[in-house]
């Protein structure tokens, strides 16, 4: 995905157990911070379909 | 290549009349220059119209599948990586195909040579390391590794990774290639840089689907494309949607394509969708160590867990 | 019809000219090759080319099209009812189109405009274009346009047909719209060299240099052409792709599918393909297409069979070559029409014995 020009922070992978409540909020934590930090997506957004 | 023919010719006639096959896979002469064109023999009678040329360069792989038939296929190294491939995935069993391989010198570039030239070609024959290219008032003598596929300069298994018999001894492999040289160049680019790369690669796709169906890996009875319902993507010309296909395709060949360059090769708008394709297979090469269709006896990468898989893209 | 004599000086300045009254559509050179595309201002077409890629049947018939628009939106009055999208259908004119595609336009007319059903978006398209071709002195080892009822001069579905000659352009004015494209274009000065023009159009057909026969296929059984024991050859190398109907200017099939973005969608026509799998399925889930020899027999019998038969206007391919240069595994629809040409049931049973 990064290689085709969607910006490294906007995707995130991790693995969270149901038993870490913690962890689940540091990460949903992390990844609102980074992906706002970036702005609004315009890339890999289809609005209607642009055809004639 | 050029002795190639006959030897093959005397194999197919060979395995069909002692009844070990049923039917052999192999190209015939085709109706235009530097196309070939996949066909099957099942008569002695019929074995006549096989040749090989540097024109050959359809992954036969994509053709053994879903047969009833004993069947003797012509492999090259790609095309042996394949079948590999269909044998660990159960789509062939090892005992269905005779394989015949074919050590490879690389085939050529129809689209590249058309653009070396000025005017329509009319004629191309070769030698073993020459290339000669007609038009109606020129003639034009190449070295073959000038206009070689992209996939073939950069290939590294030109012999067949397995085989019942060959029709020639191994050629020499190729060494010390940057592989990936065009891929580093993409990744070092700015994000948005890589976005309009894309943008721009994509553009022209008619989503005719050649480089899907050109590829042995592609055999889902009905692909993530063409399924409406639900509709997993628009089936117009959006280009999201054709980007979609093209980025889901690449994934669902990770860690298996085998860069036989049959989907770059059956473009007919010339878009070299390897790109995404060789990334993944970059990926795979530099975190699990994996190249495709090597060996019936390991797994795929992305097929096992290991101890020692790489997690740091998990936080 | 008449014949004006167009300087090469005065070509630009004409269809500036016409650009004033309509939107200009032509060949440009893209990349490696030539595409029909909407001209800028004061932007000419690349007559300097041989077939373009893909035809130019997208002009009128666009890969993928929005017919029909409708809101979900229940605060809406007019919500779940469809309504037709608003297009331009302006006079347009189609400079540089090649006889061999003109003729396709009137293959598809069969279709899109037959006498009990109109395609609404097709027509409307066609009838706002004028047709401004430009005849063929430079045809390709592949084009076999003289035995498919065409030719490098063909003049049907033209409205103007234009001959280059040293310095000058020769225009044929072949209709009234094309009457009115040359008023606007102030191509007035008439020429009475009909001679050149016929001279053209003979050395033009002699460069042809590939050729099918026809003349057995209407009076060839349907059945046991059907049943003809080549298919499964013709058919082996194909995989089944959408490259030789995408670019064929004759081929018309189409899909319809929705598309929905939050509260509004459109319903849109796409090209579609007898060759893709999916072409003939049911809702049911049957296939009656479902294997690769019966979808191969379909192009090859619709174009040179079932075409024939049913409007008994020849076949329907107009022979620019586009499928045999474009498809990846060289299936020759010139190699197969002579199959089928020279098939001879007889024959047939008698092999099997
Ligand atoms: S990729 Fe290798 S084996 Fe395959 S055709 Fe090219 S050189 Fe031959
Ligand atoms: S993705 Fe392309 S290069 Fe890779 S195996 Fe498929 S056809 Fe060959
Ligand atoms: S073969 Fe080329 S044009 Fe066709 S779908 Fe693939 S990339 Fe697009
Ligand atoms: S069938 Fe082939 S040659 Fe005939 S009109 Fe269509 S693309 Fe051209
Ligand atoms: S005939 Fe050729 S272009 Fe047409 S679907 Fe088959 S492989 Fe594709």
């Amino acid at each position: 995905m990064e290689m085709m020009g969607i910006e490294r922070d906007r995707l995130h992978m991790s693995w969270v157990s149901s038993a870490e409540a913690t962890k689940f909020i540091d990460v949903v934590t992390q990844v609102t911070e980074a992906v706002r930090a970036l702005g609004p997506n315009t890339r890999f957004v289809k609005q209607q379909a642009k055809v004639a | 290549m050029l002795g190639y023919t006959e030897k093959m010719r005397g194999i197919a006639s060979r395995l069909l009349k002692d009844c070990s096959v049923e039917m052999v896979i192999g190209f015939r002469k085709g109706s235009m220059p530097m196309m070939n064109e996949p066909c099957f023999v099942t008569t002695i009678e019929d074995v006549p119209s096989l040749i090989w040329d540097s024109n050959c360069g359809i992954n036969l792989a994509n053709y053994l599948t879903n047969r009833k038939e004993k069947i003797a296929v012509f492999a090259k190294g790609c095309d042996s990586r394949n079948i590999v491939n269909h044998i660990i995935e159960n789509k062939i069993k090892r005992d269905q195909v005779h394989i015949v391989g074919v050590p490879c010198t690389g085939m050529i570039d129809k689209r590249k040579i058309a653009g070396m030239v000025k005017g329509e070609i009319l004629e191309v024959s070769e030698t073993d390391d020459t290339i000669k290219v007609k038009t109606a008032d020129s003639e034009t003598l190449f070295e073959k590794t000038e206009v070689l596929q992209q996939n073939c300069t950069l290939c590294i298994h030109r012999n067949p990774v397995i085989h019942d018999e060959m029709v020639a001894d191994p050629v020499e492999e190729q060494t010390s290639l940057d592989r990936y040289a065009d891929i580093q160049k993409i990744e070092e680019m700015e994000s948005e840089d890589k976005w309009q790369f894309f943008e721009d690669l994509l553009s022209p796709c008619i989503r005719c689907y050649a480089c899907r169906n050109a590829c042995p890996l592609c055999y889902c009875p009905t692909c993530f494309v063409d399924e409406s319902k639900p509709q997993w993507m628009g089936k117009g010309q959006d280009p999201i949607d054709v980007r979609t296909f093209h980025f889901l395709r690449a994934y669902h060949c990770a860690g298996r394509c085998t860069d036989c360059g049959a989907c770059e090769r059956a473009c007919p708008v010339g878009i070299n969708m390897r790109l995404l394709t060789r990334k993944l297979e970059k990926d795979c090469q530099e975190q699990f160590g994996w190249e495709a269709g090597l060996s019936l006896d390991q797994r795929p990468a992305l097929d096992v867990y290991q101890t020692n898989d790489p997690g740091t893209f998990i936080k | 019809m008449t014949l004006v004599t167009i300087d090469k000086k005065d070509w630009l300045k004409g269809l500036t000219a016409a650009a004033e009254s309509y939107r200009l559509f032509g060949p440009v050179k893209e990349k490696d090759w030539h595409q029909f595309e909407e001209l800028d201002k004061g932007e000419m077409p690349d007559l300097n080319m041989v077939n373009t890629r893909l035809s130019p049947k997208a002009l009128l018939f666009p890969q993928s099209e929005d017919m029909l628009e409708y809101s979900l939106d229940e605060t809406r009055d007019d919500h779940h009812i469809m309504k037709e999208v608003r297009k331009d259908y302006s006079p347009r004119a189609v400079v540089g189109i090649r006889p061999c595609d003109a003729k396709a336009t009137q293959l598809i007319k069969l279709n899109f405009d037959a006498p009990d059903i109109k395609d609404p978006y097709w027509l409307k398209a066609y009838e706002a274009t004028t047709f401004i071709g430009m005849a063929c002195d430079t045809p390709l080892s592949t084009c076999f346009c003289t035995s498919t009822g065409c030719g490098p001069y063909h003049e049907e579905g033209l409205d103007v047909l234009v001959m280059e000659q040293n310095d000058a352009y020769l225009a044929k004015i072949l209709t009234d719209k094309g009457q009115v494209f040359a008023d606007a274009s102030g191509w007035a000065t008439t020429s009475d060299d009909a001679a050149t023009f016929e001279a053209g159009k003979k050395a033009a057909e002699d460069r042809i240099v590939s050729k099918i026969e026809t003349d057995n296929l209407a009076d060839t059984d349907l059945l046991e052409l059907h049943g003809a024991p080549f298919w499964d050859d013709v058919a082996f190398a194909c995989i089944n792709c959408g490259t030789c109907t995408f670019s064929c200017p004759t081929c018309w099939c189409f899909d319809i599918q929705d598309e929905v973005n939050g509260k509004s969608g459109v319903r849109m026509k796409n090209w579609d393909s007898c060759m893709f799998p999916i072409f003939t399925v049911h809702t049911t889930g049957h296939n009656p297409r479902d294997t690769k020899t019966q979808r191969v027999r379909q192009r090859f019998m619709h174009k040179l069979k079932y075409f024939v038969d049913k409007y008994h206007t020849g076949i329907m391919c107009v022979g620019c070559g586009r499928c045999v240069r474009q498809c990846p595994v060289n299936i020759d629809i010139r190699r197969v029409c002579e199959l089928m040409n020279s098939f001879n049931p007889t024959d047939a049973c008698a092999s099997q014995g």
